[in-house]
């Protein structure tokens, strides 16, 4: 008897004990990383270079384009003044993740990675802040113009000084060269160091001296293919030599070191990273004291954290009625801009009856992209009518353009019946489809439901997670595959989806080639060469009207980026159209009153 | 509905077991406990109601559940719409109805399959003793060491999406706890003097643990039964809340509940409707659970 | 005693060795993999290919399974998959905030459903008791997140006296506890259904019982009899369940955690399944095992302590 008592005290305890240690023993796991190096971290390293601030004028005075003006003030400030040209604050923004995946800039493919990776790196010419459609210069000092050289293109980019590496544990902060740009793109070009590999073929990079970087191209390319490849998205961003070294690839996953206006402070899984402002960024002290990202899956739990003034910038969500919702909201401001990412339903052709022409063009009719729409809302995504949205891109076609040539397929379900009764499907017939959980992808998938039953095709939907949706789909599971993308330029949306190479499973480079399709493979490596803009935008275009003539992929609409933020912030610029699917937040971003 | 069922097939056994005047004034004993439990019968009635809600969807409900209307989403209740239209512009009072059907037979199919094979695992267990109890019990708690979420996911994602595998998914969730409750329980029955007594008279095992001890467990057995067939509905809710509930269009309180949160300050009329038939359905069962419990259990009745 | 116990623990190896080998084929078995999930649907099949060797993806599966026994038996849970990162650091980080969490929640459920189980139980058939059960049913109908939501609207919205999202800063014991009230009441009140109704049952039951009786008879006040006598017999069941509710709240507070946005071990652990982080997940799950055995033991050495007819 007794020792059973004795026993339950312990148990109490026990339990008492792990209840209290909940609170105290975290201290030494936690603590160090978010409490205690606040003050330590962000500025003793970067105190010192700071005199070399001295370089800023210099870039300042390099101005050579239109954006430029607008920062010249800027810099003027910051030396004279540091102190008060802060704002201050720490923004915290949630996006729609579970978590990170990789914060190398060369693996970052979601817009969670990219959105940090872009406050914490630079690249050799940007798109300027919130307008895609330009080009600056960003750690070079202006665009340069491509040579012919024996055949081969060659660009020469100078580098800006004093740009400086941020400090990572055992590297102290370096001004960034020539080297650390090589080796950066060497690696982007390199398939065992990144995902973007296939973008720098035929490239070779070259140090002529530690402030200026030869590119060579072996096949010449044109200037708005040229750009992207180097600029802030994707392989292009530029990491420090030396803390790639010391860090190594799995290190870099989750502590980004660059030349940006942030630097990686603490991170915790599937909860948040916290970076810090980098007081010696090139372009001047940052406003921010700085950016913590938190990971929220949960739309409802995003909006009421924002409500409720835990969080000052969430991921909305593209549909009308919650941005209807959250305007009247007190304090609470919504942007909706480009780019949007585009929904495509392509045709599998392996799986039959869509091998059957009639039957897909039966399926166009019988679909309608007002309906589409109107689950997401005019105002927030527009119907597109080839696979390379003219909206954003050159290459595209119009409504106009469309239906000039008879292929906008404009709804008309008493002649897609017929055209269904013609091909030997008098009553339609029974489909398989799976389905991401994603909300985005539901929607369109229950949609494509309901209208197909209009016309007696049943659709048996599944919904299975993200992960296994995207293995499924690439292994000729669904007849219909919708999908939503953005692809920088027309010739990425074509090689990707429509050229025989990327044909699923198959290809030679197996992509999202979902139709099996290769008929336009000849149009899309002529535009490719085609150094020719007028006659590049024609090869596209012409390559798209074949497409829609062999209706195997119906362009359903563009949904637009939806964001919400306290109005206190400042992004620092307008949000006209981001390329990147997130609004950026930069030195310039800042709280107002 | 599955608790009637479950419970009579013990009766039945019962009565072959004992095939005697004695059982037949005790049969009426049985159900006149229960009618003088006013709130019990209320129950009864209230799980018939739901029942037959479910059962005559497709005639009480004027519009069909699948119907898109895209125009007129999110409308509020009105005339046409008893109870407003959802997400997609669906009438979500016909939605409602036809969500009644597969919840129940969720709810209910899973906690039957989790209870058949919790309840046989912890008898066996409990009163075998030494190896056999040793075996099921460590099965139990390899099965208990899943998540039941994560189990969830997993059948779903291996499984894909669908009424059955959400059923086997719930159920194999659900069979353990049943069978670590029966197990204690019989631990404690076992030692009691009626049993010793029937041991000592020669009593096979089976007919002691029919007999004995199952009619003594059945009360507690009701009372987890009735209350995990609301967790069943929960946990469908909480599947379809990652994302991986019953394959759409169809609809559960679950998934009705999931996508109505999202706009529960500008249409709470999403959700709050099939969280009402939730707690209904759940109150239902309890009340009737508790019912069934007061009638099994033999030392209530004086 | 203490031989009992060594042998629960022995007889616990083999459920551990279960599970992993389970968890290992499962997620092995589940469509989709780490490095798809990783990079997302930009890159190409080039780039997963290179990852998936890098991951090791492209091992048998027996000499995977291997090498996960082997590092394991080395006492090293590895790293992510995905990130790269020490898992064992990551689970650090986050099981404070389980630990609370599922403690706060079952504490509120035991402390607002025993008194109302027993109080129903007392009161048995009488408006009290209606009242009680319709009240503890209306929190269990209602799944996690959508409770979640109401309380968030409710006390952070409306009258903003808690923040709605985030799991406060453990160093902090303030932010911390303010970030844990509305997520704990959120499960307990789930849980305060479940307890006060199997407190309910267990205490019709115990009142019934002869020596209750016989206390009655020798004349004991009825709260006496109730608290000193009958509570004790109704515990008996209560604590057998409190183990699995500990349990499942750990596993399945993952709902609760992703509203509230506050790390956990739920989170964690479906993150990783939906990610295809095999390794982390295996190793979350060893460490979730071995949870699950501690408490399921501590369970039954409680339950042999509350009720001494039970004799291993």
């Amino acid at each position: 008897m007794k020792h059973k008592f004795i026993l339950l005290a312990i148990l109490t305890i026990v339990l008492v004990g792990v209840a209290c240690t909940a609170a105290p023993t975290p201290a030494p796991t936690a603590a160090p990383p978010t409490a205690a190096p606040k003050p330590t971290d962000a500025p003793k390293p970067t105190e010192a270079p700071k005199p070399t601030q001295a370089p800023q004028p210099t870039a300042a005075a390099k101005p050579t384009d239109a954006p430029k003006p607008t920062e010249a003030p800027k810099p003027t400030v910051a030396p004279t003044q540091p102190p008060a040209a802060r704002s201050g604050g720490v923004l915290r923004i949630a996006q729609n993740a579970t978590d990170l995946n990789n914060l190398d800039p060369h693996y970052a493919t979601t817009t969670q990675d990219r959105s940090i990776v872009d406050m914490v790196f630079n690249a050799l010419v940007r798109y300027k802040p919130g307008d895609g459609s330009v080009f600056e210069p960003d750690l070079a000092t202006e665009l340069p113009e491509p040579k012919i050289v024996g055949g081969k293109q060659e660009w020469t980019f100078n580098l800006r000084k004093g740009a400086m590496c941020q400090p990572t544990d055992g590297v102290p902060a370096y001004e960034l060269t020539s080297e650390d740009v090589v080796y950066s793109l060497t690696k982007s070009a390199n398939k065992d160091r990144s995902a973007y590999a296939g973008d720098y073929t035929g490239m070779t990079f070259e140090a002529v001296n530690p402030s200026t970087v030869k590119i060579t191209l072996d096949n010449p390319i044109s200037k708005n293919l040229f750009y992207p490849r180097v600029s802030n998205y994707s392989g292009g961003f530029i990491v420090c030599k030396k803390a790639a070294e010391k860090l190594g690839a799995d290190k870099m996953k989750t502590m980004p070191v660059g030349t940006g206006p942030f630097m990686f402070k603490s991170y915790t899984a599937q909860d948040k990273i916290v970076l810090v402002a980098n007081d010696s960024y090139f372009r001047g002290k940052p406003q921010l004291d700085g950016v913590e990202v938190r990971f929220m899956a949960d739309l409802t739990s995003r909006e009421l954290g924002l409500r409720g003034g835990q969080l000052d910038v969430i991921n909305g969500a593209p549909d009308k009625a919650w941005v209807d919702k959250m305007k009247p909201v007190q304090n609470v401001q919504v942007d909706v801009f480009g780019v949007g990412e585009v929904a495509t339903m392509y045709f599998n052709l392996n799986i039959p009856p869509m091998d059957k022409l009639p039957v897909r063009q039966a399926i166009a009719y019988a679909l309608s992209r007002d309906e589409f729409l109107a689950f997401v809302g005019p105002t927030i995504g527009e119907n597109v009518y080839s696979v390379v949205p003219a909206k954003f891109l050159a290459g595209g076609l119009t409504e106009q353009e469309a239906k000039a040539k008879g292929l906008d397929f404009t709804t008309d379900l008493a002649k897609a019946k017929k055209l269904l009764a013609d091909a030997g499907y008098p009553n339609g017939f029974n489909l398989k489809l799976v389905t991401s959980e994603m909300t985005g992808y539901k929607v369109l998938y229950e949609s494509l439901q309901a209208q197909l039953a209009k016309i007696g095709i049943k659709a048996d939907v599944q919904v299975i997670d993200h992960t296994s949706f995207h293995n499924t789909i690439r292994q000729d599971a669904n007849a219909l595959v919708v999908y939503i993308a953005w692809r920088p330029n027309a010739d990425a949306y074509l090689t990707r989806f429509l050229h025989s190479d990327s044909i699923i499973i198959t290809g030679k480079k197996p992509d999202t080639n979902f139709v099996h399709y290769n008929k336009i493979d000849k149009l899309i490596d002529q535009a490719r060469v085609e150094l020719d803009a007028t006659k590049q935008v024609d090869l596209w275009k012409q390559a798209q009207i074949q497409v829609l003539e062999d209706m195997v992929a119906f362009p359903i609409q563009y949904q637009n980026q939806v964001y919400a933020r306290a109005k206190t912030v400042d992004y620092g610029h307008d949000l006209k159209s981001v390329l990147a699917l997130y609004p950026g937040v930069d030195e310039k971003t800042k709280f107002v009153k | 509905m599955a608790w009637l069922i479950h419970a009579s097939g013990i009766k039945v056994e019962m009565s072959m077991q004992a095939p005697s005047v004695k059982f037949v004034s005790q049969r009426r004993r049985m159900w006149n406990t229960f009618l003088r439990n006013r709130v019990a019968v209320l129950g009864l009635w209230l799980v018939i109601a739901v029942v037959l809600l479910a059962i005559g969807a497709p005639w009480i409900a004027a519009k069909d559940p699948l119907i898109q209307d895209p125009k007129n989403r999110l409308s509020a209740p009105g005339i046409e719409y008893l109870l407003g239209q959802d997400t997609f512009g669906r009438d979500i009072f016909a939605r409602l109805l036809y969500a009644a059907h597969i919840s129940l037979v969720v709810g209910l199919c899973s906690v039957l399959l989790g209870g058949t094979l919790g309840v046989t695992l912890g008898l066996i267990a409990g009163y075998s003793g030494g190896k056999i109890e040793n075996l099921i019990m460590r099965l139990v708690d390899v099965l208990m060491a899943f998540p039941s979420l994560l189990l969830g996911i997993t059948v779903l994602a291996v499984l894909g999406s669908g009424i059955e595998k959400m059923i086997l998914a719930i159920g194999i969730m659900l069979s353990p706890a049943f069978a670590r409750v029966v197990h204690g329980n019989t631990l404690s029955l076992k030692e009691r003097e009626f049993v010793e007594a029937a041991r000592c008279i020669g009593a096979r095992q089976v007919r002691i643990l029919r007999i004995h001890i199952l009619p003594n467990i059945l009360g507690d057995i009701l009372v987890l039964g009735s209350l995990w067939t609301a967790s069943a509905i929960r946990i469908e809710a909480n599947l379809s809340f990652i994302g991986l509930g019953i394959s759409p269009p169809t609809p559960t309180w679950g998934n009705m509940i999931r996508e109505g949160s999202v706009h529960l300050l500008n249409a709470p009329w999403l959700s709050v409707f099939p969280g009402l038939a939730i707690l209904v359905t759940v109150l239902a069962f309890n009340l009737l659970g508790d019912g069934l419990r007061d009638v099994f259990d033999p030392r209530l009745q004086l | 005693m203490a031989r009992y116990i060594i042998q629960r623990l022995l007889s616990s190896i083999p459920v551990f060795l279960a599970v992993l080998t389970i968890i290992f084929l499962v997620v092995r078995v589940l469509p989709g993999d780490p490095a798809t999930a990783a990079l997302g649907d930009y890159a190409s099949k080039s780039a997963v290919e290179a990852l998936r060797t890098k991951m090791g993806l492209d091992k048998p599966l027996p000499i995977q399974y291997l090498d996960f026994m082997l590092a394991l038996a080395r006492g090293d849970l590895g790293k992510s998959m995905i990130r790269g990162t020490p898992i064992i650091n990551e689970v650090l980080q986050v099981l404070p905030y389980t630990l609370e969490l599922t403690f706060a929640g079952i504490l509120i459920g035991v402390l607002l459903g025993i008194p109302l189980g027993v109080y129903a139980a007392v009161k048995r058939n009488q408006l009290a008791d209606y009242v009680g059960r319709i009240i503890s049913l209306a929190g269990l109908s209602v799944p996690a997140f959508y409770l979640g939501i109401l309380l968030m609207l409710l006390f952070a919205i409306a009258l903003q006296w808690l923040p709605a999202v985030g799991g406060g800063e453990i160093g902090d014991p303030v932010d911390n506890l303010t970030h844990l009230v509305l997520p704990a009441l959120t499960l307990g009140l789930v849980m305060t259904a479940s307890v006060a109704r199997l407190a309910r049952s267990a205490m019709l039951n115990v009142l019934s019982q002869d020596y209750v009786r016989t206390a009655r008879g020798k004349g004991l006040a009825e709260t006496a009899v109730i608290l000193g006598h009958a509570l004790r017999s109704a515990l008996i069941p209560i604590v057998s369940l409190i183990g699995i509710w500990a349990i499942s709240l750990i596993g399945d507070s993952v709902t609760t955690e992703v509203i509230f946005a506050r790390p956990g071990l739920g989170k964690m652990m479906v993150g990783a399944i939906l990610q295809r982080d095999y390794t982390a997940l295996q190793s979350i799950m060893v460490i979730y095992t071995g949870f699950v055995v501690i408490i399921n033991l501590s369970a039954d050495l409680i339950y042999g302590v509350v009720d001494p007819r039970i004799r291993h």
